[in-house]
């Protein structure tokens, strides 16, 4: 049976729309890392950074990294591809601010020993841009 | 038809250039890489048995890369001659070719016997895919990035692109001219992946020998470098659907895409 020549481009962009559109379906995370058990009951939030500087799993980890230890943080989540990070905390211990500055804080090089600056920028915390928050 | 394809190549690239550039910018937090099939099937193993993703690679990714398995189902390697920027490019260089060798059809200064042309297709092609998904798979990182022309065009010098990607980059560029689309038919791994699927492809451009007057424009015309005028039906898992074939033939009706198991 005959096909008319539209129907290439047709299926081509239909197949980009799908591909596109149909990635919400497939979303799991590049890092996951659980920091501390919480007592059952007691209330957590989540707070969601979109973080310049998590670009792969390596660096995902490394900005896990800066959160270890933070008094509060229970669980560190980062969609790499789109520099996503997820942390779930305590509201009583902590809050989205400290973790922010937690984030991006100097980072230990574990190769030269040293501490480097401005490895992560926060560009968003929970949908708001952070220059209209300093703003 | 032509005109629609050019723009879609022209719209693709510069979307990617976009990408690119914004990202190097600091204005945008998705890299181009995001847009590249081939990296979900680079990171499909670690979504099915960990479901996790790989270094950078994401759902687009994965998403784009099983909508190009669909795709390729129907309209063969349809994504190679209609959205994939470097086969724009090659494409582009193959007709520089032409002009420059003063070649009649698209096939540069240098030609590959046609059975050492099938082998390497298959063999090369397959070979850099096994390596590079091995490499991918063992190490948890995107290794192909350096090597990968679309990423070292778009990126903006992006991660992992040094001063060799740009050396392999241009060496491929000039192997391009004087064996067009050489990147495509012996390298490409995203080619060597979907080649078996489209080889099944369901959308065929039919030849009629009854109106057909075997001119050879056609062949010609193919960027491919299918025979088109010795096929009844054309089955290679190589065409692309770009209908240059089609709109190069100066018989109404002699080639037609048509549906595969239909009636004629």
């Amino acid at each position: 049976m005959r096909a008319p020549a539209w129907i290439v481009p047709a299926l081509v962009v239909a197949a980009a729309a799908a591909g596109v559109g149909g990635a919400r379906l497939l979303a799991a995370p590049s890092v996951v890392r659980d920091f501390a058990a919480h007592a059952p009951g007691t209330a957590t939030r989540r707070a969601v950074f979109v973080v310049d500087g998590v670009r792969c799993v390596d660096t995902a980890e490394r900005a896990a990294g800066q959160l270890a230890g933070v008094p509060g943080a229970i669980r560190f989540t980062a969609w790499a591809a789109r520099a996503k990070v997820e942390v779930t905390y305590d509201p009583a211990v902590t809050t989205a601010e400290a973790l922010r500055e937690a984030i991006e804080g100097p980072v230990h090089d574990d190769s030269t020993g040293e501490f480097r600056f401005g490895v992560f920028a926060v560009r968003e915390v929970n949908g708001v841009e952070v220059e209209s928050i300093r703003r | 038809m032509k005109r629609l394809r050019l723009a879609m190549q022209l719209a693709v690239m510069v979307a990617a250039a976009m990408a690119g550039v914004r990202f190097a910018l600091g204005r945008s937090v998705t890299t181009v890489e995001t847009y590249c099939p081939f990296g979900g099937l680079e990171t499909a193993y670690a979504f099915f048995t960990r479901q996790r993703f790989t270094c950078a690679a994401g759902e687009t990714n994965l998403a784009l890369f099983i909508a190009l398995l669909g795709l390729t189902l129907v309209a063969r390697k349809a994504f190679c001659g209609w959205v994939c920027p470097v086969g724009a490019l090659a494409e582009w260089e193959g007709k520089l070719a032409r002009r420059l060798f003063r070649r009649p059809d698209l096939t540069g200064a240098w030609r590959v016997p046609a059975r050492a042309d099938r082998m390497l297709r298959v063999v090369l092609r397959a070979a850099v895919l096994a390596l590079v998904l091995g490499a991918t798979w063992t190490t948890g990182e995107l290794v192909f990035r350096g090597y990968d022309p679309y990423y070292v065009l778009f990126s903006a010098h992006g991660h992992d692109v040094r001063a060799w990607s740009y050396a392999l980059l241009g060496g491929l560029m000039v192997l391009g001219l004087l064996l067009p689309m050489a990147w495509c038919r012996y390298l490409c791994p995203l080619g060597a992946a979907i080649w078996p699927l489209s080889a099944g492809g369901l959308l065929r451009l039919a030849r009629d020998e009854r109106t057909c007057t075997a001119c050879g424009a056609c062949d010609r015309a193919c960027p491919q470098l299918i025979e088109v005028s010795r096929a009844g039906i054309v089955r290679s898992g190589e065409c692309t659907l770009c209908l240059e074939c089609t709109g190069a033939c100066p018989t109404d009706s002699a080639l037609e895409l048509r549906w595969a198991g239909g009636k004629p």
